[in-house]
């Protein structure tokens, strides 16, 4: 895999943002705000009949991402990004990544990357910067 | 609705301690969460996720008791500003860590829209339990709206 400024990372895709893993991550994360689950609750919030998709899952979709490009999850050495926006239920999700700078460390190559999380169609959710190992 | 701390007294928490504790990324906690995020649930190594996952679980403090200390609540509807994971090894299913952490920056901003709000940042560090190397660093801000402050 050739990897210089300007690669682009292949894109990681979320058909459609699952209700039922916002559960999941809920009792994972022991989250005790009903936006994940009770669209009771959202409703009255005026965000709609769609639960909010937690912070951890979004970011992990970027991680999800690097980890498959790089070729594995112990590659991400750095890892920022800023919160811009919601995700809710439903929504159709695309992980992109470009790489801004190359560099060897002693026996490992180490790649700087602009992240994006954004809801096709729509707005960005997340932006940032990461450093992932790309090879010896 | 408590916005009234003022900007020093949001400073003097800079330093204050999280109680801290422990978390193990237990096997089934690895492969739940990387299937919530569509990865392979049989990888040997854990979803780099869990070590903020880790950090939050391990800190020995809610959200709820921060924004207490803080003088606010959920109510004021706090945000997550940003978020950094560094990896300084890779993490381990079936490890346990020690979690320990600290407020570290508080600063209050004015905006023409959102009005009064303070950014506070706080870091968490996961070290082996075994052995005591320093496994991730994991920095995090929020953004606490002052409404009438």
């Amino acid at each position: 895999m050739t990897i210089e400024i300007g690669t682009k990372i292949p894109p990681y895709e979320v058909a459609s943002v699952s209700a039922e893993k916002m559960k999941t991550m809920a009792a994972l994360l022991a989250d005790p705000n009903p936006i994940h689950w009770d669209t009771r609750i959202t409703g009255a919030l005026g965000i709609g009949n769609r639960p909010v998709n937690q912070g951890p899952l979004n970011m992990g979709y970027i991680m999800t991402m690097l980890n498959k490009w790089a070729g594995g999850r112990d590659r991400i050495k750095n890892f920022r990004v800023r919160f811009l926006g919601n995700v809710l239920a439903g929504d159709h999700l695309r992980a992109t990544g470009i790489v801004t700078a190359v560099r060897q460390e002693e026996n490992r190559r180490i790649a700087e990357c602009n992240v994006i999380l954004q809801v096709v169609g729509g707005d960005e959710v997340l932006s940032g910067i990461a450093t992932v190992e790309v090879g010896p | 609705m408590s916005n009234t701390i003022t900007e020093a007294e949001v400073q003097a928490q800079i330093g204050r301690q999280f109680p801290g504790g422990h978390y193990t990324i237990e096997p089934w906690r690895s492969w739940l969460v990387a299937d919530c995020l569509g990865d392979d649930p049989y990888a040997d190594v854990p979803h780099p996720v869990l070590a903020w996952m880790a950090a939050v679980g391990g800190m020995g403090v809610s959200f709820d008791e921060i924004f207490q200390w803080l003088g606010g609540s959920a109510d004021d509807g706090p945000m997550f500003g940003e978020h950094q994971t560094t990896m300084h090894r890779a993490l381990e299913v079936g490890a346990t860590y020690r979690v320990s952490g600290q407020i570290v920056s508080a600063e209050r901003k004015h905006g023409r829209r959102a009005g009064t709000f303070d950014i506070i940042g706080y870091e968490i560090s996961l070290h082996n339990e075994v052995g005591g190397e320093q496994v991730a660093t994991c920095w995090n801000s929020l953004v606490l709206p002052r409404r009438s402050a």
